[in-house]
């Protein structure tokens, strides 16, 4: 596996030469005719493209994965026909994933409105009047682990339609820490015992 | 008769005066300011003049016949950005209309996307395809060295105008 490496590596460096120098490439790669030489140059670099995709590490640590109780991902826009498209898709992938989906619901719209006044100068009695709709949909979903949560964020994201955008909120769930576990009067009786001894 | 005017009246008796003069005179002609809405509106003619179906509705059908021609978070509430994404969009226009003069047949549409801005242009068949490709490739690349980002543009062709109406 190292030994093959190494070969390989020695082409990437080859092939990066040797594209400066393409007149060149016949006497080193003698034995390749024709186009063959271009597709054995271009190997390497593919090759060592993919070894170093497959080289990119599934990290493993020690530390346990941050649990979340609810991820809310609420998503705002101008088209209401968007917002039902990319709700269908999202809870799509999200079943798909084995995630639980919590509720879907859709949050009123926010309509802002502003006056103004319709001409340039003067006839202050006619104006016109513009609004901005925003429609929002939220997404619960509940009980996710930290590395499904991201993974599945950022392929949320990564296809978000062109007008829209969003909001995401996590409730993370931790573990409660060690000196909250016993009640404090539980501990009086021991005090009062030292108290005379002190 | 009450002897006070009011203006209208006052406009509308100097008009009765004016108009009642001997045949082949001029006559003063007055009305009240009536501010009629021109935004984005093509005044009815004729019914000589073709027009597209952007342009054959009005502002007040956008979100419900009508698309966005400018599609970003910038006005959306709680976001910002919305003056830089105008002026930017202004700007794309403008070059977009320079660049492939006479060959547009509708409006440009500006999609933004992450980092990614991609302009949607419907062009008439004016121009040999290599030019065509030279005016795109010559506009993206301008238009990423002036805004640092990917820019794309998408580019579908038609024989002639779509025509909706004649108004």
């Amino acid at each position: 596996m190292a030994a093959s490496l190494t070969i390989r590596k020695e082409f990437c460096s080859l092939a990066r030469i040797l594209s400066g120098i393409p007149y060149s490439a016949p006497r080193v790669l003698g034995h390749c005719a024709g186009d063959k030489k271009w597709i054995t140059i271009r190997c390497p670099f593919h090759s060592s493209t993919v070894f170093s995709s497959t080289l990119s590490p599934i990290t493993v640590t020690e530390e346990p994965d941050t649990l979340f109780q609810k991820v809310t991902v609420l998503v705002k826009g101008h088209d209401r026909a968007v917002l039902d498209s990319y709700e269908y898709f999202a809870t799509m992938a999200a079943k798909e994933l084995g995630i639980s989906i919590g509720k879907v619901f859709e949050p009123p719209k926010d309509m802002e409105r502003f006056t103004l006044l319709k001409s340039v100068h003067i006839f202050k009695k006619h104006r016109v009047q513009y609004e901005m709709r925003t429609h929002y949909r939220c997404i619960e979903l509940s009980h996710l682990t930290g590395s499904t949560a991201r993974v599945y964020l950022e392929y949320i994201q990564r296809n978000l339609p062109e007008s829209v955008a969003m909001q995401v909120t996590k409730t993370a769930m931790e573990k409660i820490p060690e000196h909250i576990h016993e009640p404090m009067w539980k501990d009086e009786p021991t005090e009062e015992a030292h108290k005379p001894g002190q | 008769m009450s002897a006070s005017l009011t203006k209208a009246g006052f406009w509308r008796f100097l008009a009765a005066v004016g108009s009642s003069g001997p045949p082949g005179s001029r006559a003063l002609h007055v009305t009240a300011a009536h501010c009629k809405n021109r935004a984005a509106r093509v005044r009815v003619g004729k019914g000589d003049r073709p027009v597209t179906y952007e342009q054959a509705l009005k502002p007040h059908d956008i979100g419900h016949r009508k698309g966005w021609l400018s599609q970003h978070t910038g006005n959306l509430k709680g976001e910002d950005g919305a003056a830089d994404r105008t002026v930017e969009d202004a700007f794309v226009r403008r070059l977009m209309f320079g660049t492939f003069h006479g060959c547009l047949a509708n409006e440009v549409v500006i999609k933004r996307r992450a980092n990614l801005l991609t302009v949607c242009v419907v062009a008439l068949q004016k121009l040999p395809p290599q030019k065509f490709y030279f005016l795109i490739g010559y506009a993206e690349s301008l238009l990423s060295h002036f805004y640092k980002c990917p820019v794309k543009i998408d580019v579908q062709t038609l024989r002639e105008k779509q025509v909706y109406k004649y108004l």
